[in-house]
């Protein structure tokens, strides 16, 4: 193995650190020099993704996972600190990457220049992001998830203005309340485990004396109360759709994926320390999830039909894909779980396509447009009776209009469950899991599978009805300048979606095998914790390697 | 070839020409056309050619692979029925692509048109191709789709819009029916697959998901063939053009729903359930059709009505459940998609020629258009069911049903009459059109001067007809194989025995028949001087308008509702979403001790409470319970009383023994303190006297729950922190730290070396976040304008400058640059000693209390006295930092120690130590986490100065504005 592929498990963690930490260094004007800087990294980080899903996806002959544990500092876990790749974290990390991708080239055509420091603060947030993917460390989580809030919170103010300040000023507060949450939560956790490795927690859980248990549960329901307040539970989320609706687009469109850092936080600890192994805590909280997501489910719906923005619909649309994920965690079911992290994808990349979209569409139009255009639609408008209804000539769309209408029929399509794209198979996936559970349809799936679809129902009123107005109604207003740089990550989000529809098989396998996994901590555990700091160069800093101890020198070199 | 590749060509060919057509020019009209019809004729071309294959009666599959693990494989399956629908499509497809090209204008942008007709055309393939339920529901909600665009392709027009908003909304939630209905089945057979469906009868209806199914199934099968009460939507389709209506209305969208019911009728009908929810409803929609048909004023609103009812007809026979009955819908769907497709084409031309489809402005065409009016009336004969049209054979085989025996109920036994009264309404609405259109005095006041169409644009028209009167003239040669073919697919056993003839005897059937057509006369002629009145619509019923029914209950669903929960469930507020954060919080905690019952305090003995400590604590406790009193409102006196909490924290750690974090917490408690004391002057005024006298009761109450909130979250706090220490500690990790920190780390300072090298990642990550919260500061500083109120001087600084104005041989600034002279010098001169306090601290760092982080802040306070003592202005001009290269080159030197380790074949941050001979010194201890922390250092001093930067500047700029301000007054 080379050298590159021995530490590739840091590269996404540590490149956008550095090329950040070194765009500190010139001036603001220097902007061409920036945009190369960036788009390299994110190109390269989109590289490192991919090569991460191919080395833990590929199927090898005798195990049928394989992980990339890297131990920090070389200190053998769960004494140091250890990065873990598995089939999860890397799934994560392209999406990441993609996301990255796409929302810095739309930034690139204008956005960028709009604040201080963008760059820097957009490549630090792909580091807490990526860094809350890949650590098997409860503090370092706590750290990354720390990179990553900080750098929302220069983000949210990108491009100043009013609203932006305000939302920011709610959005860090209720923040800060949930980082300290987690540390408490964290702190109680590690006084009664006395350990930090996730690893090793799902490990020491199952043994644990029932006096301890109780304290370890409520440490761990505190910091279940931090991890949803990020991913956006009701009643923790109000101030979700504010935020998303007052950042710029192409944080918007990068925000898609914070929520789903608290989802996939929630995932892989609820699934390791209470999952099938956990012993007398098994479950514990999964009710909380399942009613909590389906509340969260049906606020989403209820805010989607209320708004008038586009962008606050978008903010509501984000807090629907959360509500689903978590019930659909809560139902412990290994199978639904691998439908939704299906949908995980296929919501995220449609969402953030559609926040950037919003933002093309509605530039031809005066501020508020959109406001007043939903109530419009639903009332009628009082001038639009004396339209000569007997024009039976199609009117000639423009290009640019026929494009974002396009795409907003996709988005549409993705966010409401419909086919051609992946929402469809998505929820499919989901609801046939559900349903096909052995014995009686319990109660309250089929209040989720009824919420489920009535979500998706709200979903498209809403958005036809946004749409209907913002692009079919004739009005006097300008046809948006969108450039090609803007209009291709759209293309490109909804483009995978579509990919995922028709390569549904492949897609389908790696969610399911990482769904599997998630279920067998104790494998993940063996794997993380039986892995020995290198030796040397040569040594496989992978699972396998069993290499002699740490020759840390003592004293004197060696 | 083989004959599945060929299913899938016929699938995926609308699709290509769909995208074709998409990126034609705007006016390409015959190009677009062309396209669109070859691809329409090869589709009936590869019908025609797989015809002969299904003759031994087993379907043409093919498969492909998608979805294994969810039961779900790309399946196109064609059997008879599926053949019929297919021809269907196709066959009228093409017809309508051809009327189009010459119905659309010149100037409408056609290949947009003709785009959405092949993708609609490709969806209504699959749907009756689909080999699997899934993927028949795929292909279902694509119609719902692409039926949208087409609906509201005039878009510039409200109705358009609306329309097709009405057909989407409530196709589109049948659709999400039909899903979960289509899953209940896939649990009970354990497949989706359609052959597999079809041979689990038994199972499907003895299950206890059955009637579930059933009915969501029925939700989506109604909503789509527009049965009562869902079928409102369709009329306002007819907003759509005419070759759309042409289409969708005939042969298409609405015989979705009636495929569906065909393709489960083996495995579902024929229950009590299925009974009495399908025959009801297509027995009211075949009346209430029919009735309302009578009364349009619109041409296209009368045939919109009459395909409702037929579609009643047709969910009425399939409802019946005996396989005759079966036999007659097939027919029927087939005659109806022809005259109907026919009669639409007709009233496009009279539309198109005279300019109104307005029964009441037409009249008297037949001698303007002679052939296009014979044309209709033949189609219009077959609508009400005259003798050798074909729409004759298929009502006879309706009312031979009607009569026969079903399940003997009251309703069973009445359907004779309410079949006759259909027949009655029939024969009186195609009257309608064809004596309110063609005959009567000659038009006037019509926007064109009517006359035939060009040749093309009638072809279409000529040919369904033809196909009507063959049908009706000799149904056995004609259309009799094809049907067979159909019933084998769907009945598949036997096929019941059924004759196509046009003559069967003096029969029942007949005589309602003939009293149906007498009856139909008899009520035109009754309802002529109503007709004639002009009113739209049927006397009481035209009051109920679905539509404005529909949009009433959705706009109080999907707004006002939608807005008051949004309203009830959540807020826009900070405070509210605070509290129950917290509380949330504290609940949460307390949960499991409820639940488990078991409290988690531990039985170590306390460590005896020495008094100073005591004392100590009593008023840090003070401090905090100040502070948080005085918050409010004395922000200033609250910051100095977290100060002294701070304090006490402080001297608590190195009373127990921990120094590295009192030093710590020394030096951040500083800097905070200061930053936020430059930040205090910006914060808007406390508004005096909100509540005159005492405030309203809500209000108490409201600061009474935070109280009780905040002593709930702190009470909690001090709990878990109570059963923490009380345990034994546990077998931790830090054991191992201790262990090893100075064998493997280098250092003796445990605390240090967790910080730089154990847990070095932490660390680094955490000095990212300082540097991220220094940029945040100056973003959000950076455009900030201070507020009007907060612009005006301090009252001291007001005081001196009035002094110094009023002196003689004093200029303002005097007083203040006076008495801070000597506290400025004194500061002045600290900085050097600050600094080598920090390199102290900084060396000292790997083994005893200090380090990069107790360094870079030491050496920030360097810098806050300067900027406390002289000014902004003064700082700025002696000393040059900046801040950003710090950051950057602290970030990078840390990133590039870890990077480091990598040389030597190491993990990242792997630490090296070593004694190095330094010449003179002698042996100095070295570790690479040395050069890690000078990382730290150089982040710590950077961003804390930077946000110090971002702040100081906020005087220069509130100094300008004042003079800004004055100046303008």
């Amino acid at each position: 193995m080379t050298p590159a592929l021995d530490h590739l498990a840091i590269l996404p963690i540590v490149l956008p650190l550095a090329v950040g930490a070194l765009m500190l260094l010139f001036d603001e004007r220097r902007r061409r020099l920036k945009m190369t800087l960036s788009l390299a990294t994110v190109f390269a980080l989109l590289a490192i993704a991919v090569t991460m899903v191919v080395m833990v996806g590929l199927p090898s002959s005798d195990r049928w996972s394989t992980l990339i544990v890297y131990p920090l500092g070389n200190w053998p876990p769960p004494f140091g600190i250890v990065l873990v790749v598995d089939r999860l974290a890397a799934l994560m990390l392209l999406m990441t990457a993609v996301l990255g991708c796409t929302t810095l080239l739309f930034a690139l055509a204008r956005w960028h220049t709009a604040g201080p420091r963008f760059h820097t603060l957009f490549l630090l947030l792909l580091t807490g992001l990526n860094g809350a993917f890949l650590t098997g460390d409860l503090f370092n989580l706590f750290v990354f998830f720390e990179i990553l809030l900080a750098a929302s919170y220069g983000l949210v103010l990108h491009g100043s203005g009013t609203a932006r300040v305000r939302a920011g000023l709610h959005y860090i507060p209720i923040n800060l309340v949930a980082s300290s949450l987690f540390l408490v939560g964290v702190a109680v956790i590690y006084g009664v485990t006395g350990t930090l490795n996730m690893a090793d927690l799902s490990r020491i859980v199952p043994t644990l004396p029932p006096e301890s248990r109780t304290l370890m549960e409520a440490g761990a329901a505190v910091l279940g109360i931090a991890f949803l307040v990020k991913a956006g539970m009701w009643p923790l989320s109000f101030w979700l759709p504010t935020t998303y609706a007052a950042a710029c687009a192409p944080v918007a469109a990068m925000f898609a994926i914070m929520t789903k850092v608290g989802i996939y936080v929630i995932l892989r600890l609820f699934l390791l320390c209470f999952g099938d192994e956990a012993g007398a805590s098994e479950d514990f909280g999964a009710a909380w999830l399942y009613y909590g997501g389906m509340a969260t489910l049906l606020f989403g719906g209820i805010g989607v039909l209320a708004s008038q923005s586009m962008q606050r619909l978008g903010g509501y649309s984000v807090l629907i894909s959360s509500g689903t994920l978590l019930a659909a965690i809560g139902t412990g079911n290994s199978a639904v779980i691998s439908g939704a992290l299906y949908y995980l994808v296929a919501s995220t990349f449609a969402i953030s396509a559609y926040f950037l979209l919003v933002e093309l569409i509605e530039r031809g139009q005066a501020a508020g447009a959109d406001v007043l255009a939903v109530t419009l639609e639903i009332f009628g408008d009082p001038e639009e009776d004396i339209e000569d209804e007997d024009e039976e000539v199609g009117v000639a769309i423009p290009a640019t209009i026929a494009v974002l209408g396009g795409g907003f029929v996709a988005c549409t399509a993705v966010l409401a469950g419909l086919p051609p794209l992946s929402g469809f198979i998505g929820k499919f996936a989901m609801l046939s899991a559900l349903l096909n559970e052995a014995g009686e349809i319990p109660f309250y799936h089929w209040l989720f599978v009824a919420l489920l679809m009535l979500s998706g129902l709200a979903t498209l009123i809403a958005m036809t009805r946004n749409g209907i107005r913002t692009l079919w109604v004739p009005a006097e207003t300008d046809i948006p300048r969108v450039r090609a740089i803007e209009a291709i990550p759209v293309g490109v989000l909804l483009l995978l979606c579509a990919v995922m529809t028709f390569a549904g098989g492949p897609t389908m396998r790696y969610m399911e095998a990482t769904a599997q996994i998630l279920y067998w901590p104790s494998e993940y555990a063996r794997d993380v914790l039986g892995s020995q700091p290198a030796g040397h160069s040569t040594s496989d800093s992978r699972s396998s390697g069993h290499g002699p101890s740490g020759p840390n020198p003592t004293g004197a070199t060696p | 070839m083989s004959h599945g590749t060929l299913l899938l060509v016929a699938l995926l060919l609308p699709f290509i020409g769909s995208l074709a057509a998409g990126f034609l020019p705007t006016h390409a009209r015959n190009t677009a056309a062309i396209l669109a019809g070859s691809v329409a004729v090869a589709g009936i071309g590869i019908s025609v050619w797989l015809y002969t294959s299904l003759a031994d009666g087993a379907p043409v599959q093919f498969w492909l692979s998608w979805l294994p693990m969810l039961g779900l494989d790309f399946t196109l399956r064609l059997d008879g029925l599926a053949w019929l629908f297919a021809l269907l499509i196709f066959g009228i497809g093409a017809l309508v692509v051809l009327y189009a090209r010459y119905y659309m204008s010149r100037e409408d942008p056609v290949p947009r048109f003709f785009s959405f007709l092949l993708a609609f055309m490709g969806s209504m393939v699959g749907i009756v191709l689909s080999g699997n339920l899934i993927q028949l529901v795929f292909f279902w909600e694509l119609t719902s789709l692409f039926s949208f665009l087409l609906i509201g392709y005039w878009h510039h027009t409200a109705s358009a819009r609306d329309g097709a908003r009405m057909a989407l909304t409530v196709t589109g939630t049948g659709g999400l029916c039909l899903l979960v209905g289509v899953l209940l089945i896939g649990r009970i057979v354990g497949s989706y697959d359609i052959d597999q469906v079809l041979e689990s009868r038994d199972l499907i209806i003895q299950s206890d998901l059955y009637v579930p199914a059933l009915v969501l199934i029925l939700l989506g099968a109604f909503t789509k063939s527009a049965q009562f009460p869902f079928h409102f939507w369709l009329p306002h389709a007819m907003t759509a053009p005419t070759p759309v209506s042409a289409y969708l209305h005939s042969a298409t969208m609405v015989k979705a729903g009636i495929f569906l019911l065909m393709r489960l009728w083996p495995v579902m009908s024929g229950t009590d359930a299925w009974f009495y929810l399908v025959v009801p409803a297509g027995l009211v929609t075949l009346l209430l059709g029919a009735f309302i048909a009578i009364f349009q004023q619109d041409l296209k609103g009368l045939l919109a009505y009459s395909t409702i009812s037929h579609l009643g007809l047709i969910t009425l026979l399939l409802g019946l459940g005996s396989p005759l009955a079966a036999v007659a819908a097939i027919f029927h769907t087939l005659n109806h998609a022809i005259f109907k497709a026919s009669l639409f084409m007709a009233a496009g031309i009279i539309d198109h020629e005279t300019g109104t489809r307005d029964l009441r402005k037409l009249s008297g065409l037949y001698r303007y258009m002679p052939i296009t009016a014979t044309l209709a009336m033949v189609a219009a004969a077959a609508m009400a069911g005259v003798p050798l049209v074909n729409g004759f054979i298929s009502k006879e085989m309706f009312f031979a049903e009607a009569v026969a025996e079903h399940t003997g109920s009251l309703l069973d036994d009445s359907l004779p009459y309410w079949a006759t009264l259909a027949g009655v309404f029939s024969v009186t609405y195609s009257l309608r059109f064809i004596l309110g259109v063609f005959f009567g005095p000659p038009p006037v006041n019509l926007p064109h001067r009517p006359h035939e169409p060009a040749h093309w644009m009638r072809f279409p028209i000529e040919l369904l007809v033809l196909i009507c009167l063959l049908i009706g003239i000799v149904p056995s040669l004609t259309v009799g194989p094809l049907l067979a073919t159909a019933v084998k697919g769907l009945l598949d056993a036997t096929p019941p025995y059924y004759s196509l003839a046009l003559w069967h005897g003096f029969n029942l059937p007949l005589m309602m028949s003939l009293i149906a057509m007498a009856g139909g006369v008899v009520l035109y002629l009754g309802l002529r001087r109503y007709l004639e009145s002009g009113i739209e619509g049927p006397p009481i019923l035209r009051d109920f308008k679905g539509q404005r029914i529909f949009e009433k209950v959705l706009a109080t669903l999907s707004w006002q509702w939608a807005r008051a929960g949004e309203a009830t469930l959540g807020t826009r507020r900070l405070q509210p979403q605070m509290r129950i954060v917290i509380t949330l919080a504290v609940v949460a905690a307390l949960a499991p001790f409820i639940a488990n019952g078991a409290v988690g305090t531990g039985d170590m003995p306390g460590t005896p409470l020495p008094p100073g400590f005591a004392l100590l604590w009593l008023v840090g406790g003070i401090c905090a319970l100040g502070a948080a009193y005085q918050a409010k409102y004395h922000r200033f006196a609250a910051l100095v009383l977290v100060g002294g909490a701070g304090l006490v924290t402080c001297v608590t750690f190195a009373w127990l023994s921990a120094p590295d974090l009192a030093v710590t917490q020394l030096l951040v408690e500083i800097v905070t303190t200061v930053l936020l004391l430059l930040g205090l002057r910006w914060l808007p005024k406390r508004i005096e006297n909100v509540y005159p006298s005492r405030p309203p009761l809500k209000v108490l109450l409201r600061r009474y729950i935070d109280l009780t909130i905040a002593c709930a979250l702190g009470g909690l706090m001090a709990f878990l922190a109570y059963c923490l220490m009380t345990r034994p500690l546990t077998q931790s990790v830090s054991r191992f730290f201790v262990e090893r920190a100075y064998s493997e780390g280098g250092g003796t300072n445990i605390i240090n070396v967790i910080l730089v090298d154990f847990r070095g990642f932490d660390t680094m990550g955490e000095i990212v976040v300082l540097c991220l919260a220094g940029l945040t500061v100056f973003a959000l500083l950076r455009r900030f304008r201070p507020a009007p109120e907060s612009i005006e001087q301090p009252e001291q600084q007001r005081i001196q400058h009035a002094y110094d104005v009023a002196t003689p041989d004093r200029s303002p600034g005097d007083t203040v640059a006076d008495y801070m002279l000597i506290p400025r010098l004194i500061m002045h001169w600290l900085f050097p000693v600050i600094a080598v306090m920090a390199v102290y601290l900084f060396m000292r760092g790997h083994d005893l209390p200090g380090g990069g982080f107790a360094a870079g802040i030491t050496l920030s306070i360097a810098f806050v006295v300067q900027y406390m003592a002289s000014g902004t202005r003064w700082v700025e001009d002696h000393l040059r930092v900046l801040p950003l290269r710090w950051m950057g080159m602290g970030l990078l030197t840390s990133c590039a120690t870890g990077m480091g380790s990598w040389w030597f074949g190491y993990p990242f941050l792997t630490s090296h130590f070593q004694y190095v001979e330094l010449p003179y010194i002698g042996k100095v201890p070295a570790a690479s986490a040395l050069v890690f922390d000078l990382g730290v250092f150089a982040l710590v001093v950077g961003a804390t100065v930077l946000i110090l930067i971002a702040l100081a500047h906020q005087s220069l700029r509130s100094s300008r504005a004042a003079q800004a301000s004055e100046g303008g007054e």
